[in-house]
């Protein structure tokens, strides 16, 4: 079988990795994906490992929420611009110990808060299909590093579609992996009982090898899992579609009916699923990722690390003016939203509530999992928004994520993928699998891409291949 | 929610908040409390809250690891007197 990589082994070789390098220099200047770009130092991490790995000389790209010791780990925020990473994330560490070359980390709505990664407080990140429009969020920088041609694969965290909307935005495969899947282990804590480190991707099979290598128990962290069997995924046969009407846009609306088409050419079984929790996803979703937000981001004082204010009377002062003066207006929005929900009095009425209905949020795809062996949906309602006038504002956003907070909220695996390029934008689709159900996802978005391969915006040509 | 309740919401959470963030995110706060309100509508009958799927509790031994340096660890701190993190006055 030919290595998926070959295209991509790069870095072995110093004429292809000058041709690389100016690739990144003249692509980055447009779409502004990276935070920090050094092949020399990524060659040197993977150098501490030895050579013969299936990815050696491939080059990858990490959001900078994850740690890469040596590389700064800003969370696109203020307050952590500054701060160098004194360790590896566990699902990096074993991509390197495979040879992969990490040659950078992109950009991101800070702290992962946000859909279109304007919420970074260290640059915006453009779309390579229309550098007007957004590449999504949160983990845009990693998608449209993969969309651009500059690495065939990035790392992203999904904590309510970051991974999958982004990946549909640019027009990439997006992977948000079970929960517990792959371990979180030096994945900056936003949201810790939704998130997971997962992958934008050139192709289906970079995506499979990519979380085959990453996956697997952690003692670095309890919350992760072995799937507990190899046995063959069974062939998925009956896709659950929702009716009804989605509030989707034209574009988007229209790829749905067609993917749905396409497998029902194929033999595969249509059945309409009702998911009755559907209402509950956006505001469960908020309330328990603002409260986590809240408790997670207390850490961040101004004292050991980060972001520190000119001058202070007293520790408490010193605290507030780093907070204050670091964070900025979405996640000081989730800080003070999550410690709202949480205070005594107002706990009932809204964290324990969103706790119960997360349980039977759960216990509904139990229930439609009975009926489908794969559930098929959108990933937004929209293509790629533009900026400003005519785009999302920032609470359409978090009302649009009624697609992708579902799978964070049962746990569950998600493959989001490009299913049609209309009006010259990628409109993308979503996977949602069982727990532990990868392998049925990655067969069935496959079939897919042996029909439509992934598009490629057309103001980007990799010249070294 | 009304600007006393902000206050005491953004003294929990150790922000300070300027004027024009109260109303600006004031406003924010207010229309997402509002849609989380929807929640209210929902029947959660006797379900029990909770996160896990598993309910297996891992815990490691209970053994000091020393994989980071703490040298390197200090390399970030703002502001060091020899080993030590500088700080404003406590009294």
């Amino acid at each position: 079988m030919e290595s998926l990589f070959k295209r991509w082994v790069i870095l072995s070789d110093s004429t292809m990795r000058k041709k690389y390098e100016a690739y990144i220099k003249s692509t980055d200047a447009k779409i502004a994906a990276f935070l920090e770009f050094d092949v020399d130092r990524g060659l040197g991490l993977a150098a501490e490992v030895g050579k013969g790995g299936e990815l050696e000389g491939v080059p990858f790209a990490v959001k900078d929420i994850i740690a890469v010791r040596g590389f700064r780990l800003t969370c696109g925020s203020k307050i952590l611009e500054n701060f160098v990473s004194p360790y590896t994330a566990t699902a990096v560490e074993k991509l390197i110990a495979k040879g992969g070359v990490m040659v950078g980390k992109t950009n991101l709505d800070e702290f992962g808060m946000g859909s279109s990664t304007d919420n970074s407080a260290l640059g915006k990140t453009n779309n390579p299909w229309d550098t007007e429009r957004v590449c999504g969020g949160s983990s845009g920088g990693s998608a449209a590093a993969v969309a651009a041609g500059m690495v065939p694969f990035a790392l992203g965290s999904d904590t309510g579609g970051s991974v999958r909307q982004p990946a549909a935005f640019c027009g990439v495969y997006g992977l948000k992996p079970t929960y517990g899947a792959v371990s979180r282990y030096g994945l900056v804590a936003y949201a810790s009982s939704l998130e997971v480190i997962g992958v934008c991707a050139r192709s289906v099979g970079i995506a499979r090898t990519v979380f085959d290598i990453m996956k697997g128990q952690d003692e670095k962290d309890q919350s992760s899992l072995n799937s507990g069997t190899d046995a063959p995924e069974p062939e998925a046969g009956v896709i659950g579609v929702l009716g009804g009407n989605l509030g989707l846009d034209p574009a988007v609306d229209r790829a749905y009916r067609a993917t749905i088409d396409f497998y029902r050419s194929k033999g595969f079984e249509i059945r309409e699923i009702n998911l009755s929790m559907a209402d509950y996803y956006v505001p469960v979703y908020y309330t328990i990722a603002t409260a986590e937000a809240s408790a997670n981001l207390a850490r961040y004082t101004g004292i050991r690390y980060g972001y520190r204010p000119g001058y202070a009377e007293n520790p408490e002062e010193l605290t507030r003016k780093a907070r204050s003066e670091g964070f900025g207006n979405e996640v000081k929005l989730r800080i003070l939203l999550g410690t709202y929900v949480l205070r005594s009095g107002f706990q009932d009425q809204y964290y324990q509530r969103a706790q119960r209905l997360r349980q039977a949020i759960r216990a509904d795809f139990d229930r439609a999992f009975t009926r489908a062996d794969v559930i098929l949906m959108p990933v937004f309602p929209t293509q790629a928004f533009l900026r400003g006038q005519g785009g999302l504002d920032q609470f359409q956003q978090k009302l649009a994520d009624r697609f992708t907070t579902a799978a964070n909220l049962a746990g569950l695996p998600a493959l989001s993928f490009p299913a049609a390029v209309s009006d010259g934008l990628p409109a993308g689709m979503q996977f949602l699998a069982p727990a532990f159900g990868e392998a049925r996802l990655f067969d069935i978005v496959r079939l897919y891409e042996e029909h439509f391969p992934c598009p490629q915006p057309p103001s980007c040509k990799p010249e070294w291949s | 929610m009304d600007v006393s309740e902000l206050k005491i919401t953004a003294e929990l959470a150790n922000l300070n908040l300027m004027e024009e963030e109260f109303v600006s995110l004031g406003r924010e706060v207010e229309k997402i409390l509002d849609y989380f309100s929807k929640m209210m509508e929902a029947d959660e009958g006797s379900l029990p809250a909770g996160t896990e799927r598993c309910g297996a509790n891992r815990i490691r031994p209970d053994e000091q690891i020393r994989d980071i340096n703490p040298d390197v660890l200090l390399e970030n701190a703002p502001e060091l007197e020899d080993r030590f993190i500088v700080i404003p006055n406590v009294l």
